[in-house]
């Protein structure tokens, strides 16, 4: 099972029996990372911008590990990854569009 | 129809009754659903898309006033995108062939199939609604744009809420495709085996899975803003109106792939079966959808040049426009070759296909004249973008549509229309609809602006002649509706392949069995368009 390297194809319905150990090791960084931010947000204003970044960017990790942990992403075939990098690239995308919209005007 | 002792019943006879049709998991039956929803929003739209252009045949409000007029062109945009063009390939025919062409027997996730028809008639009612509830519909185009999308007292929330549920629709459309092609193609067909068709919708689902969340979420941002004003479009409460434009854009160019690759699909379907010859350049057509799927994404400003967005990403996004062309025309040179030197016999879809590529062209190339930031700075909302669009949008994928309902007429119910009068209907529409929107194309030069009841005394002649048009196209397309239904009840029986095609819908029975093929389709060797008789000395 730990052998992630293999392609899994799910019309076999091999089912992944996940450790409790990852299941609550997700649960707790998922727990402090969402502390984190609280405490940037409350004890950070400092930051100014770099608030929004740092939240956004805290965000991103834990979206990460739910999709690679919770959502069996570390399971799938490498085209599952490759599919959400293109997703995540388009949206990085719409993002600096913006940015350059904003910053030039 | 030979033997029918020892096959199954075909999926028009299996079982009748209004519920054994609204309440079907059948992939055929549903397309079949779709196909009377959406002609008949069809119709509802030409109706106001006439409408329009009488009021317009004289300068002045002769027939109905400004503010009838906004919510004229509104509810026509609203209906024509939302209700006919982003549903009418995809949702008939890609659900009715599409598991067909694949060799096997419905999509991947039949109830889901059908709760998309549903959303689809529930959001239709909402929009529809907009007619009767609040204060009508609603008066600010099919975009939306804020602020005035928030400020205005039009029955916005019903309107944009309907777009927001006919979204799911979509994305549920593109799902079941999605998977279906990954999963359940014919033992033996490789992803290069596979019909263009399917190529076509495989693009266009990742659109509607992608792209039309963004358009759900910015549609309950105008809500939310409307009801609780919370300052995220209307710049006085601190909003800005452009970001509302990228959040529509980023939906709506890729939008506009939804509406044209699967056009094209159908036109790379017919070419090759009506030129008995291998398509050219298979791969090149089907990565080039994948290319417009992918470039699609990245030029969403070039309909935001006059809007305050800035200098720079205006020239980035009229640059990276640009490479939308090139993908496209592969397309259309591919086609052609293919038709040089076949053996071609002139039948009415392949007239339809013709016609798509002589209109989508103008559509296109004047695509890339609004793409050109310093011409667009000029012809940006005038009636030079009305006819731009409508070239592309009716011209082309409305002609494929047509193109489609012809070609597969036989196959969908067994019998033929009379191609006299099919042929005489297809040469009324396109007189028809070239006399409608070329002068659109001269009256923007000439500085008409569009979405107004009322013009200047110089534009009135074209203006004159664009709403001839209307009735030309109109005869024309009410003949076509006429003659496919005569042919539905009187057509002549046809045979399972009455264009010899050899895509895998053309194996089975016409109509075809509840469960598409009594025997498993054998795959065509060489590839999906490798002709046997095909006189081929080029290449
Ligand atoms: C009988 C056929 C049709 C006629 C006579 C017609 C006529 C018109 C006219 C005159 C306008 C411009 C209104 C203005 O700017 O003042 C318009 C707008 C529009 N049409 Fe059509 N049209 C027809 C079919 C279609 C089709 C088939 C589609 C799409 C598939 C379509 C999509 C649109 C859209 C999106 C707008 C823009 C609405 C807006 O400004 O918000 N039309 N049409
Ligand atoms: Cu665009």
């Amino acid at each position: 099972m730990s052998d992630n390297t293999k392609l899994v194809n799910h019309n076999d319905n091999e089912i992944h029996i996940t450790s409790y150990v990852e299941h609550f090791g997700t649960w707790i960084s998922l727990i402090l990372l969402t502390f984190m931010t609280v405490f940037i947000s409350v004890f950070g204003a400092d930051l100014n911008t770099l608030t929004v970044a740092t939240a956004l960017f805290i965000a991103s990790i834990k979206a990460l590990v739910v999709a690679y942990y919770f959502m069996h992403l570390k399971y799938d075939p490498k085209i599952y990854r490759v599919m959400i990098i293109v997703v995540m690239a388009l949206f990085l995308f719409f993002l600096l569009m913006l940015v350059v919209d904003y910053l030039t005007r | 129809m030979t033997d029918s002792s020892m096959s199954q019943p075909s999926y028009l006879n299996i079982k009748k009754g209004l519920f054994s049709w609204i309440f079907t998991l059948d992939h055929k039956r549903i397309g079949l659903l779709y196909l009377y929803s959406v002609g008949a929003f069809f119709l509802v739209g030409a109706a106001l898309g006439v409408l329009m252009r009488l009021e317009l045949l004289n300068p002045g409000g002769d027939l109905i006033e400004a503010q009838t007029y906004n919510q004229v062109f509104t509810l026509h945009g609203v209906i024509m995108i939302f209700l006919f063009i982003i549903p009418s390939i995809p949702a008939v025919f890609g659900n009715f062939f599409l598991p067909i062409m694949l060799g096997t027997d419905d999509v991947a996730f039949p109830r889901l199939n059908l709760m998309s028809w549903w959303l689809y008639v529930i959001g239709a009612l909402f929009a529809l609604s907009t007619l009767v509830f609040g204060d009508g519909p609603a008066d600010t185009g099919w975009t939306f744009y804020a602020p005035y999308s928030v400020k205005t007292g039009t029955n916005v929330s019903m309107s944009v809420l309907a777009a927001f549920i006919l979204g799911f629709s979509s994305i549920l459309t593109g799902l079941n495709f999605i998977v279906t092609i990954h999963r359940l193609r014919a033992p033996g067909m490789g992803f290069n085996q596979m019909p263009l068709f399917s190529w076509a919708l495989y693009a266009t689902s990742w659109i509607q899975l992608l792209a039309t969340p963004i358009i759900g979420i910015t549609l309950l941002m105008i809500v939310a803003e409307r009801m609780l004003g919370i300052g995220l479009f209307d710049p006085s409460i601190g909003g800005d109106p452009i970001l509302y434009q990228h959040l529509f854009w980023i939906y709506s160019h890729p939008a506009v792939y939804i509406m044209a690759l699967p056009a094209m699909g159908i036109v790379s379907e017919i070419i090759p079966t009506f030129a008995q010859r291998t398509i050219f350049g298979y791969k090149a057509i089907a990565y080039s959808s994948m290319a417009i799927a992918f470039v699609g994404y990245f030029v969403w400003g070039h309909h935001m040049f006059t809007s305050g967005m800035s200098g720079p990403a205006a020239y980035i996004f009229s640059i990276l426009t640009f490479f939308v062309a090139i993908p496209t025309s592969i397309k259309v040179f591919n086609w052609l070759a293919t038709m040089y030197k076949g053996s071609i016999s002139i039948e009415v879809p392949l007239l339809y296909a013709v016609g798509f590529i002589f209109n989508f062209l103008i559509g296109g190339l004047t695509g890339l004249v609004n793409g050109a930031l310093a011409a667009d700075v000029h012809l940006h909302d005038t009636y030079f973008v009305v006819g731009h669009f409508h070239y592309v949008m009716f011209g082309g994928t409305g002609f494929a549509f047509f193109g489609a309902l012809h070609y597969w007429f036989p196959k969908i119910w067994g019998k033929m229309y009379n191609k006299l009068v099919a042929n005489v209907a297809f040469a009324i529409i396109f007189i028809g609809f070239n006399t409608l929107y070329f002068p659109m194309l001269i009256l923007g030069i000439m500085g008409m602006p569009r979405r107004y009841y009322d013009y200047l005394p110089e534009f009135h002649s074209l203006n004159q002649i664009s709403t001839y048009g209307s009735w030309i196209l109109v005869s024309g397309l009410l003949l076509m509706i006429y003659n496919l239904i005569r042919g539905y009840f009187n057509g002549t029986k046809t045979t399972d392949n009455p264009w010899n095609g050899i895509t895998l819908e053309w194996q089975t029975k016409s109509p075809p069995p509840l469960h598409n093929f009594d025997k498993a389709p054998e795959l065509v060797k060489g590839g999906p368009y490798n002709y046997p008789n095909a006189i081929d000395g080029s290449h």
